[in-house]
C-alpha cells in the first residue's frame, strides 16, 4: 500500500497558498450568500410549475448554505494554520519571548542565591554559639581523654621518633601506654597478614 | 508582541462565526411573511463589515509573515537559564531540609530531661 508523502514546500509557496485560500473562501461566502438572496426573490412567471420551482430553489439554497458553512470552516482552518506558522516562524516575537523568559529565570535565580547567602551569614553566627554551647556542655561526646585530631597526629609523629619514648616521665606513662597500644595495633594488623603467611607451610 | 498577533487571530475566528450567524439571521428573517427591515439592514451591515475585517486582518497577517519568515528553524532556547534556576531552587530546598534537621535536633535536646 503506497503511503502518502507530504512534500516540503518553500515558505513563499505556503504563504501564497494561504493568500489563495483566503481569497477563495471569502469569494465563496459572498457569492453563495448573494445567490441565496437572489433565489429568495419570488417570480411570477416560471418555466416549470411552482412546486417544482420551489423544490429546485429549496435544494439550491441548501447547497449554497452548505457552501457558505464549508467556506467558514476552511477559513477557521486557515486561521489555525496561520497561528501555527506564526508561532514557528515569527522570529522577532520568538526572540522576545525567549529573552523575557531568560530574564525572569535569571532574576529568580539571583534572588534565590541572594537570600541563601544572607541566610548563610545569619546561620553562621547562630551556629558558632550553638557549637560553643554544645562542646562545653555535658551532652558532648567529646571527653578529656580524647584528643583533637590535630593533637593526635602531632603526638603520633613524636612517638614515631625513638628519642621520645626514653625521655618519657612516669606521669606520662599512662598517656604513653595508651598510644603505644595504638601503635602496636596497627603493627598487629600489619603483621597479622605476614604472620599468617609465615604460619602456613 | 506574539500574544497580540495570536489574540488578533482569535478575534478573527470570532468574526468568522459572526459572519455565519449574520447570514443565518438574514435568511431566517427573509423566510418570514413580514420582514423587519431595520433588523435586516443591521444584520447586513454587520455581515459586510465582518467580512471586510476578516479579509483585511488575515491579509495583513500573511503580509507580515511574508516579510518576517525565513526558511530556517529557530535555534534559541531557555534551557540554560531554566537549568540554573532549577539548581538554585534545589539549593534552597536542600538548605531548608538541613535547617529542618537542625531545628529538630535542637528540640530533641531541649526536651530531654537534664541529667
Amino acid at each position: 500500500m503506497a503511503t502518502q508523502r507530504v512534500l516540503p514546500q518553500s515558505k513563499e509557496t505556503l504563504l501564497q497558498n494561504y493568500n489563495k485560500r483566503l481569497k477563495d473562501d471569502i469569494r465563496s461566502i459572498l457569492d453563495n450568500f448573494t445567490e441565496i438572496i437572489k433565489t429568495a426573490k419570488i417570480e411570477d412567471e416560471t418555466q416549470v410549475s411552482r412546486p417544482t420551482q420551489a423544490e429546485q430553489d429549496h435544494y439550491e439554497m441548501h447547497v449554497r448554505a452548505a457552501n457558505i458553512v464549508r467556506a467558514g470552516e476552511s477559513l477557521m482552518k486557515l486561521v489555525s494554520d496561520l497561528k501555527q506558522f506564526l508561532i514557528l516562524n515569527d522570529f522577532p516575537s520568538v526572540n522576545d519571548a525567549i529573552s523575557l523568559q531568560n530574564q525572569q529565570l535569571r532574576s529568580l535565580q539571583e534572588e534565590c542565591d541572594k537570600k541563601l547567602t544572607s541566610l548563610r551569614d545569619e546561620i553562621a553566627i547562630d551556629l558558632y554559639e550553638l557549637e560553643e554551647e554544645y562542646y562545653s556542655s555535658s551532652y558532648s561526646l567529646w571527653d578529656s581523654t580524647d584528643l583533637p585530631l590535630c593533637e593526635a597526629y602531632r603526638r603520633q609523629d613524636s612517638w614515631a621518633s625513638p628519642g621520645s619514648s626514653c625521655s618519657s616521665t612516669p606521669g606520662d606513662r599512662e598517656d604513653v601506654d595508651g598510644p603505644p597500644s595504638q601503635e602496636t595495633n596497627p603493627q598487629h594488623h600489619l603483621n597479622g597478614h605476614s604472620a599468617a603467611s609465615i604460619e602456613k607451610p | 508582541m506574539a500574544n497580540e498577533r495570536l489574540r488578533a487571530l482569535e478575534d478573527v475566528e470570532k468574526e468568522i462565526a459572526m459572519i455565519l450567524q449574520c447570514a443565518g439571521n438574514i435568511v431566517l428573517e427573509l423566510s418570514k411573511d413580514k420582514h423587519n427591515a431595520s433588523l435586516l439592514d443591521r444584520q447586513l451591515v454587520q455581515f459586510q463589515s465582518s467580512v471586510n475585517r476578516v479579509e483585511n486582518e488575515l491579509s495583513g497577517q500573511i503580509r507580515y509573515l511574508t516579510q518576517v519568515a525565513t526558511g530556517q528553524p529557530h535555534e534559541g532556547s531557555t534551557y540554560s537559564a531554566r537549568k540554573d534556576c532549577q539548581m538554585a531552587l534545589n539549593r534552597a530546598e536542600y538548605a531548608k531540609v538541613k535547617l529542618g534537621e537542625l531545628g529538630r535536633t535542637c528540640e530533641v535536646m531541649l526536651e530531654q530531661p537534664q541529667t
